[in-house]
């Protein structure tokens, strides 16, 4: 008896073929959400599992999820990193119990059934039974009771697990734009972690795709960054789409001519209350940090379907990953990045910039509550109503040099429909 | 200033800090603070296990604890308004050799809705560097480790 979802159980109307209308049921149907799991996270796509320098020496493993499988990843005494589902290939137990930490091997505390860091079947107690009695079947084949083993593959330190036999090309599935940022923040330095952020926002999964492909609301939700001079509407900027829309990388570069424009800025936040040009923080350290590269990007933001961003805000680096929990709810986990040379100032200051980032951030508080908002309001609408996307412009789906777009979210949802099938 | 003194200090300080913050005394709240010197950080437990520094809110300085309950009084965020109802319990003080007074307790803090449906927030604990100046006892570092690190919605107004 299947049971993962039917055609019949989801009716989802997409009305519009440029994807300017959202069903809302993609983030309150729980069939849709059962569906993801097969149809995406399942299917032919790379995960993100963990970065290299969290596996760093031998025996060393984290526990992470992909939907709602959690998976283990080790690094073998050969280096070679492997995945894995956390579930004895005996009777199910979950196997390991903690986030992150050193074994030597993978020993399931019902039966003591063991297995290799590989996720292969090693040994089964009392295989032969107790003085001649008992034991297993003389049938019973260690190799055809390994873990549920992942694909695993390696870029720029990021580690990528599939649960497909036949995944897609990783550099393909990452596109050209996307390996180009990626050498930017992680390849040109290399990371270290300086801490992990967990926000679990009471909202489905994609609505965080949304956000992050959304920098049309980067300085209208965010006041913190238009009444500090860390983002303005006006600023130059835009999005770059990968051949399959469905990564984005969006980014903004602040310049002096910004400021000018300032009277634009206070007229269209005239009588909202929330925009204060002449507030003046207590201290302003945070804000005035520079920017590491020197290239000029004041905010970029890459996202890789389904629940991958790498995150340069202002001068802070990191790597979000999203763990759906349900329709309702979503982990945003970071890890917050520096890297090796850091002077010590250097590290104080990404400590002092982190408070813009984060469940506390200045920003990115707010995404939280934004989304919880959004998931609140859709759980009392009538089936069959949809979103609108309209921002930037309907038609075409395509890289823009402005800001005030859903383009790119429409990408998104472009490339869902055509992987789940409806 | 004996061993029930201290414990009745501590104590009566943590109820004033907790009651500033559920009733959003800002103003309040900042002057338990030593301006001359102080901190304040929310860290996970899971940082703080695995010796990491990066704090969820980082107020390195004064300037940057007013600055956090700032941005919340003049309405520059936007933060879920729940109702928060902090509960302090298992206070323990003791005095250092340089006189300032280590104190440690627990926290919970219960959140309620606009229409009255309450639910756990947080779990934390207190570590806290305090001083007695002038018969005030004012906080020069004050750490918030945060058992319930995966955080609900977010986190706007201080612990």
């Amino acid at each position: 008896m299947s049971k993962v979802p039917t055609q019949s159980q989801i009716n989802l109307d997409w009305p519009r073929q440029d994807f300017s209308r959202v069903p809302y049921e993609v983030f309150t149907d729980p069939h849709v959400y059962a569906l993801e799991n097969e149809r995406i996270f399942q299917a032919d796509v790379w995960n993100y599992l963990a970065h290299e320098v969290e596996l760093a020496s031998a025996g060393d493993f984290v526990t992470t999820w992909i939907g709602s499988a959690h998976v283990v990843v080790t690094r073998d005494k050969d280096q070679s990193i492997s995945a894995f589902e956390n579930s004895c290939a005996h009777r199910g137990a979950q196997l390991v119990t903690q986030v992150r930490g050193n074994m030597l091997k993978v020993a399931c505390p019902y039966h003591l059934w063991t297995y290799s860091l590989k996720g292969d079947l090693m040994g089964v107690p009392m295989a032969q039974g107790i003085n001649g009695k008992g034991g297993m079947p003389s049938s019973f084949d260690k190799a055809q009771h390994g873990l549920r083993k992942l694909q695993v593959k390696v870029h720029a330190g990021l580690i990528f697990g599939s649960f497909s036999s036949n995944p897609p090309d990783l550099h393909e599935f990452l596109g050209p734009h996307s390996l180009s940022q990626i050498d930017r923040l992680l390849v040109q330095r290399q990371p270290k972690v300086l801490g992990y952020l967990r926000q679990r926002i009471p909202g489905n999964w994609k609505l965080y795709n949304e956000n992050v492909r959304d920098p049309y609301h980067g300085s209208l939700l965010h006041q913190f960054q238009v009444s500090f001079g860390l983002q303005q509407p006006t600023m130059k900027g835009g999005i770059k789409l990968d051949a399959d829309l469905k990564n984005t990388w969006n980014h903004s570069i602040l310049s002096e001519s910004d400021k000018e424009q300032q009277k634009w800025v206070e007229k269209a936040f005239e009588g909202t209350g929330k925009y204060n040009p002449n507030m003046k923080m207590a201290d302003p350290a945070l804000t005035q940090v520079p920017l590491d590269l020197g290239d000029g990007y004041k905010t970029t933001i890459l996202s890789i379907f389904p629940t991958l961003v790498i995150a340069q805000v202002d001068n802070t680096y990191a790597i979000r990953h999203l763990r759906p929990k349900g329709p309702d709810l979503v982990e945003l986990h970071i890890t917050y990045l520096g890297f090796e040379g850091d002077t010590p100032k250097q590290t104080y200051e990404k400590l002092l910039t982190a408070n813009f980032i984060g469940p506390s951030g200045y920003i990115s508080l707010e995404d939280g509550e934004a989304l919880r908002l959004v998931q609140e309001g859709i759980k009392s609408r009538a089936p069959g109503t949809h979103e609108v996307l309209e921002m930037g412009g309907v038609g075409a789906i395509e890289d823009t040099d402005y800001l005030s777009q859903e383009i790119s979210i429409r990408g998104f949802w472009s490339h869902y429909h055509k992987i789940m099938g409806f | 200033m004996n061993a029930i003194e201290l414990d009745y200090a501590i104590r009566h300080f943590f109820h004033v800090y907790a009651e500033n913050l559920d009733e959003e005394r800002f103003d309040a709240w900042t002057g338990l603070f030593d301006p001359d010197q102080c901190t304040y950080e929310i860290l996970s437990k899971e940082n703080k296990d695995l010796g990491l520094p990066l704090p969820i809110m980082g107020c390195f300085t004064f300037g940057m604890i007013k600055d956090r309950v700032a941005m919340l009084a003049k309405g520059v965020l936007t933060y879920r308004r729940s109702r928060l109802l902090r509960q302090v319990s298992n206070v323990q003080a003791s005095f250092t050799e340089d006189g300032h007074v280590l104190a440690k307790a627990n926290l919970v803090v219960y959140q309620s809705s606009e229409e009255g449906v309450s639910s756990l927030y947080m779990v934390a604990r207190y570590e806290a560097t305090l001083v007695l100046v002038d018969k005030r006892t004012l906080v020069r570092k004050m750490a918030v480790i945060v058992e319930s690190f995966g955080i609900d919605t977010m986190l706007a107004v201080p612990l």
